[in-house]
């Protein structure tokens, strides 16, 4: 196994999302359900690891990755003008979506996975809704929310067909990854309204400031997922896939 | 007085609404004080949840036991909120049900963080039951609801559209909803399939029925009644009955072409209002809401005999015949 046989596997489940919610008009207007690569390698490592897997569980992660493009759909909704046609049909595709993942699993009775995504979706809307909360929550808790909002639904599916072995790398690595990204957008003056609101909860310690927490805290991060990589019985193979798209 | 009619309706079933309407209230607890708000704004902005009451009352023709029947009625209530939520990002609503929407009070996104809580609930709830069967119907409507809803966003403001065009999309937008509604409840009890086709058949017609009288209400209301400016939907672009009766009218045109570049002025709304409750169409759609209903009435008269057969008339009249 090499990254050509690991990018082929996620590109392939990437197709395969696609083609379960295939809908002319919505594909016209709003593109391809949003996908994340490195999401995508996460509900793929139990099969690239080599532990059981069969029709249902590949069935399951497609549903995983349609509740995230679902979501990530809504994310892209304007806070205050969604009146264009573009945005109403984006509104439309993520609950689209999210009808469709609950039909696929309907259909071959796989109520569990439909009990663990429907929980992940309530507790994602809940930590999604906090940069609207009037209450100040502490920066830990912006990282527990990031954690939640990357992390909820692959973890729920690990939980459920116990691969829990693989649940500490996969939210640290998910953490890591979003924080790095929401770094590069600081730097370019983008920062996300989580972003800001981390900003406003920052207190600053030992004479950092924001830029150089985020730093140290992506440093700390990265050191712990390095020795859970080391510790691990995952392939040596997965393990330096990991490593390599971690930017220092 | 509308509420009190249906009420009257289904005064033997009171006790059990009673149990929907506070695990509605528990099924939208949430940790977040905003999800809070504003769902149980939606929660008391009331409703008529006909959903729960067809759910039930098809129930009433195999093993009832409202213990169980509640992971059926709560989650099709749900659904038709977490709806509302997502239209009024689209529609871009200020009020509903005479109050603020979520959108209008907090913001769009606030909406969609809510609708998609609600949904959530809505699954995570009826997950309880493990019938595939009931998921199933459930799932196929929510997205037949969604894909009722693109045709409409693509059909806004196109007057070259047919009656059937507006029959496949209130259909979706309503019917399904209804018709699920009394499907899942007689599929959760049990009910004999040849009994529960023709439940869900009845559902089907009264939806429609329920709906034609919406687009009807929407011209002949007072803004007060609806508790948005009455007109919208033809403001908003949706050619709905009434006006498919009359779309050949060059006032008509004109107000959509106008509407449709969002330069309508208050005056031109109140003479568009005028113009359709003097014309022939509003009586016209009525009749064909008479149509449906009576096809629901003769699903109802070939039920067995049960006492839910006259609550289910009664009910299909009161939505034929209500006036908001």
């Amino acid at each position: 196994m090499d990254a050509t046989y690991i990018k082929n596997h996620i590109e392939q489940l990437k197709k395969d999302i696609y083609r379960y919610v295939q809908h002319k008009t919505l594909l016209k207007y709003t593109g391809n359900p949003l996908v994340d690569e490195n999401q995508l390698f996460y509900m793929l490592l139990p099969f690239f690891n080599g532990d059981h897997w069969d029709d249902e569980k590949y069935e399951g992660i497609i549903t995983v990755g349609i509740v995230q493009a679902s979501l990530a759909e809504h994310g892209l909704i304007n806070e205050y003008d969604a009146t264009s046609k573009e945005q109403q049909l984006t509104v439309l595709s993520g609950d689209y979506y999210s009808g469709r993942y609950y039909e696929i699993l309907a259909n071959s009775g796989n109520i569990s996975l439909i009990r663990q995504l429907s929980e992940s979706v309530v507790l994602r809307s809940e930590h999604e809704i906090r940069v609207y909360e009037p209450r100040q929550y502490a920066i830990d808790d912006w990282l527990d929310s990031i954690t939640v909002i990357e992390t909820e639904c692959i973890s729920r599916f690990y939980q459920l067909y116990n691969y829990d072995q693989y649940l500490n790398i996969m939210q640290i690595n998910l953490l890591i990854l979003r924080l790095q990204n929401e770094l590069l957008n600081y730097r370019e003056g983008n920062s996300s309204l989580l972003l800001q609101k981390m900003i406003e909860s920052f207190v600053p310690v030992d004479h950092l400031n924001f830029e150089q927490y985020l730093l140290k805290k992506l440093d700390v991060l990265i050191q712990q997922l390095q020795e859970l990589l080391r510790i691990s019985s995952i392939k040596a193979e997965l393990k330096q896939y990991i490593a390599e798209r971690l930017i220092r | 007085m509308e509420k009190m009619k249906l009420k009257m309706i289904y005064s033997d079933l009171k006790p059990d609404i009673e149990i929907i309407e506070n695990e509605l209230e528990k099924a939208l607890y949430s940790t977040s004080h905003v999800l809070n708000d504003a769902s149980l704004h939606l929660l008391r902005a009331g409703g008529k949840r006909i959903r729960p009451l067809f759910v039930l009352m098809s129930a009433k023709f195999g093993h009832y036991n409202i213990d169980r029947m509640k992971y059926a009625a709560v989650p099709l209530e749900l659904i038709h909120m977490g709806s509302l939520v997502h239209d009024d990002v689209i529609d871009h609503s200020d009020m509903r049900r005479g109050r603020p929407t979520v959108r209008s009070q907090w913001n769009n996104r606030v909406a969609m963080h809510t609708g998609n809580f609600i949904f959530g609930r809505a699954i995570q709830y009826v997950s309880q039951i493990k019938d595939p069967k009931a998921h199933q119907i459930l799932a196929r409507t929510m997205v037949e609801i969604c894909n009722g809803e693109v045709i409409q966003i693509e059909d806004k403001f196109r007057l070259n559209q047919n009656l059937k065009d507006y029959f496949r999309r209130i259909k979706r937008k309503t019917a399904l909803l209804i018709e699920s509604s009394c499907e899942v409840g007689a599929v959760v009890a049990n009910v004999d399939p040849a009994v529960t086709m023709r439940l869900k058949r009845f559902g089907y017609y009264v939806g429609m029925s329920y709906q034609i009288v919406d687009d009807v209400l929407d011209f002949v209301s007072t803004d007060k009644q609806l508790g948005k400016p009455a007109g919208s939907d033809l403001l908003q672009g949706n050619i709905t009955l009434p006006i498919l009766l009359m779309k050949d009218h060059p006032k008509i045109i004109q107000f959509i072409e106008r509407a449709s570049k969002g330069i309508v002025t208050e005056e031109e709304r109140l003479e568009m209002l005028q113009i359709v409750r003097n014309s022939d169409s509003i009586q016209e759609a009525l009749k064909v809401s008479d149509q449906y209903l009576a096809k629901a009435m003769k699903e109802v008269e070939q039920l067995p005999e049960h006492p839910t057969k006259k609550k289910l008339r009664d009910i299909a009249l009161f939505i034929g015949k209500r006036k908001f």
